[in-house]
């Protein structure tokens, strides 16, 4: 595989990621198109790691540190989600307005 | 070059049922299986032990978290479906970026593939340099999951007040 057909296959995920975000209204929705966005930019990195880096340690641990970070992204979110749903009983994003301008 | 087909394509499907899918529950499966395809990808692109993170952390940590939260709200059960105009602005952002990002990397000559020789691919490789170039990012990302733990349980971790309605917004205030 070529270096732009990897690239061509994390763009396809991320632009799924992204509709995922756009097109959702329930909470979980959205943290799962964002988790798609986050694995296509770890697919990105190594495949350049793979295919031009000269030091292929460095490209791994950047993917390391973005699940890592993905990790605790996801923690806060699903407790927000917990809280928002425990004071509500909805996790529909329409239902969140109160900082609306 | 089958291989990575397959992975991409299965990958790309689970993708598509994880933001498809009308039950969230169906919508995490279908992460599940991204996530496993994304894993797949990895070990081709030469990084065995990245993908059995990968694997860890997100397939065994993250969709099992998302499939607890589901439990323990209503999973949006109860609530109206997206509409139509939703999803076609959604779609047509996604593909406006699709396209645009996609000439960029058309266009674009990398250059060829370096000569790394097999002792930087090891994974010996990876600790040396977690322990001596990267370990303040090391540190500082194990203060910020000991945040990020803490985060989630002062903000769900309302135990016994949220069987109060009452309780409960005080809670808030």
């Amino acid at each position: 595989m070529t270096i732009q057909a990897w690239m061509m296959f994390a763009l396809v995920l991320f632009c799924i990621g992204l509709y995922g975000v756009l097109a959702r209204r329930n909470l979980i929705g959205i943290l799962i198109g964002i988790e798609l966005m986050l694995n296509a930019a770890s697919v990105n990195v190594l495949a350049v790691n793979y295919h031009v880096a000269n030091d292929p340690a460095v490209g791994r641990i950047i993917v390391l540190f973005i699940i890592g970070l993905a990790a605790a992204e996801a923690a806060i979110a699903l407790s927000i989600i917990l809280a928002v749903y425990r004071q509500r009983t909805s996790i529909d994003v329409a239902n969140l307005e109160e900082l609306k301008g | 070059m089958i291989a990575a087909g397959l992975v991409m394509v299965l990958t790309i499907a689970g993708a598509i049922i994880g933001v498809g899918a009308r039950r969230i529950v169906h919508a995490i499966f279908g992460l599940g299986i991204s996530l496993a395809g994304v894993a797949l990808a990895f070990g081709l692109l030469r990084s065995p032990f990245v993908a059995a993170m990968e694997v860890l952390i997100y397939i065994g940590g993250i969709t099992v978290a998302m499939v607890f939260a589901v439990m323990l709200s209503s999973g949006g059960r109860n609530e109206p479906g997206e509409g139509l105009l939703r999803r076609t602005l959604a779609a047509g952002a996604a593909l406006l970026f699709l396209v645009s990002v996609g000439l960029v990397i058309s266009g674009t000559e990398f250059g060829p593939m370096p000569e790394a020789v097999d002792e930087a691919w090891s994974v010996q490789q990876i600790g040396r340099d977690l322990l001596n170039r990267f370990n303040v990012v090391f540190e500082l990302l194990s203060v910020v999951l000991l945040l990020a733990i803490v985060g989630a349980i002062t903000i769900a971790g309302r135990g016994d007040e949220s069987l109060d309605p009452a309780a409960a917004d005080e809670g808030w205030a």
